[in-house]
């Protein structure tokens, strides 16, 4: 069996094939974590690459990103029952008072594609549910998204209820969305900032690392 | 180029564009006056001003400035309340030729904003891509979702302006890029914009879309080279202007064109109609990468 495939059918968002694939491989028993590491990481890497170069646009990251999810889907129980860890858990949602889930929702589809646990709170989410989501588990990254000028100073609302609930110090926090800069998550004292999908993931893997060390 | 029956509100002055948001951030006023004048001079019928989340009193100051080069009505553009009222009272409609400006927008969680009506009469865009669920926003899923919201929006507004005439009344259903709607919105569109076209309730009144984000996130190159965002946008007003789309916020620079029959992008825009989910994106993708 050719795992390459696998890796090829993401990088070409070709669900069907990766999903062929996946099960194939688990049928032979290859190691769940093994097709997670060697190919499917690395193929969203790989699409993250094309998307920095504009090889790749939106719709090809979101198709190869459904690729992804289809493998994981098969994956991730026996993972689980393995006792396999997530690179991270991340609590990602569109803040108080804006709808706009289009770039959420490809950083939610990335982050998973780039082994971490993501825990999706939709859009319109107020500082208290992320504070709620943060508090479950040490070491949680939360992830803010906002589109709109009006709603992106809820960013530094969420930010300070962290400190008010004692957790800010436990938990990493990662902004992105149209409006917003390197130097406005600075000045909201943010940890990480990406203005695209796939550099939020290098982001994560970041926030991650200076967690762990 | 126009197209008959097509009004153009330029979408230059906005916060979201990055060569705007420079001059807004350096207090280029000069700078923001000449777009409003280069969109006039390029036919636009209205001038968007959108200033981000900048203080109301910068609204005002621009409102006035922008009059005294154009005498195109303005856009008021910002969701917050303080900002639409600096807006709208620094708004002359005498330097508009009598003309109302229009505020863009109001949506079902924010009707109050009608009360303006008092500061300076204005033209509402009611932007039915959203509708309130147990006291929040939510996205409007479905048609009937977007058509109740239209409904919801028309007699709150009416409440407040009893003798509000329908051509002063804009709809927006709130189009979605082509290039990510997994979720069928762009049928809620079309549909949407069909029902009301039938509906005596909105005879008269008018439909605009923010066209640009039809295309955003798309490449602007085919793989020959032709373009790919003017052709799809034009594909939509194709459709949706013999549904009622009158108005568009957008850019004076396209090329926008309604399109033979046939045509690539109408074609693809049409197969997207008729697909859901993945298989949408999958159309656009051959469209510009096939």
């Amino acid at each position: 069996m050719d795992l390459s495939e696998l890796y090829q059918a993401i990088v070409t968002g070709n669900a069907k094939k990766a999903e062929e694939v996946t099960k194939a491989a688990l049928a032979e028993n290859v190691d769940p974590m093994e097709l997670v590491q060697k190919y499917m990481i690395p193929a969203m890497d790989e699409v993250g690459k094309r998307f920095e170069c504009n090889e790749y646009f939106v719709p090809e990251l979101l198709i190869a990103a459904r690729a992804m999810k289809t493998s994981l889907e098969l994956i991730t129980p026996l993972l689980v029952s393995r006792g396999a860890k997530p690179l991270g858990r991340i609590v990602i949602g569109t803040v108080q008072g804006d709808l706009h889930d289009i770039g959420k929702n490809l950083v939610a589809s990335m982050l998973e594609g780039g082994g971490f646990q993501v825990i999706d709170l939709g859009v319109d989410v107020p500082p208290e549910r992320f504070v709620e989501a943060a508090r479950e588990q040490e070491g949680t990254i939360v992830a803010m998204s906002a589109l709109l000028t009006t709603t992106m100073v809820m960013m530094e609302k969420v930010i300070k209820a962290l400190e008010e609930a004692g957790i800010r110090d436990r938990t990493k926090v990662m902004v992105g969305g149209a409006p917003i800069t390197q130097q406005y998550a600075d000045q909201i004292g943010a940890d990480g900032y990406s203005d695209n999908a796939s550099g939020a993931v290098a982001v994560a893997r970041k926030l991650v690392a200076v967690t762990a060390s | 180029m126009s197209i008959p029956g097509l009004t153009i509100i330029g979408e230059s002055i906005n916060d979201s564009v990055p060569s705007t948001k420079q001059l807004l951030d350096c207090g280029d006023i000069a700078g923001i006056v000449q777009l409003a004048r280069q969109q006039d001079e390029a036919g636009a019928a209205y001038i968007d001003v959108n200033i981000g989340s900048r203080p109301p009193e910068l609204m005002a100051e621009l409102v006035g400035q922008i009059q005294r080069a154009t005498a195109k009505p303005l856009a008021i553009d910002t969701p917050d309340y303080q900002t639409a009222q600096a807006g709208l009272k620094a708004y002359d409609p005498a330097r508009a030729g009598g003309r109302k400006p229009i505020l863009n927008s109001v949506t079902s969680l924010r009707t109050e904003m009608f009360e303006l009506y008092r500061v300076q009469p204005f033209r509402p865009i009611l932007l039915i891509s959203e509708h309130v669920v147990e006291g929040r926003s939510q996205h409007c899923r479905t048609a009937a979702e977007s058509l109740a919201a239209a409904r919801y929006l028309l007699e709150a507004f009416r409440r407040v302006v009893p003798d509000a005439a329908n051509d002063d009344v804009i709809f927006d259903p709130g189009i979605v890029p082509i290039g990510s709607d997994c979720e069928n919105q762009l049928h809620r569109v079309m549909s949407v914009l069909e029902t009301m076209h039938q509906d005596p309730m909105f005879a008269g009144t008018h439909r605009s879309v923010g066209l640009s984000n039809f295309t955003v996130m798309l490449p602007s190159k085919r793989r020959d080279g032709s373009p790919v965002k003017a052709p799809l946008e034009s594909a939509f007003l194709t459709r949706a202007m013999p549904l009622g789309l009158d108005m568009i916020i957008g850019s004076v620079k396209r090329n926008y064109q309604l399109l033979p029959e046939g045509h690539p992008a109408l074609e693809c825009f049409d197969d997207c109609l008729k697909l859901s989910g993945f298989d949408v994106l999958m159309r656009v993708r051959q469209f510009y990468a096939g």
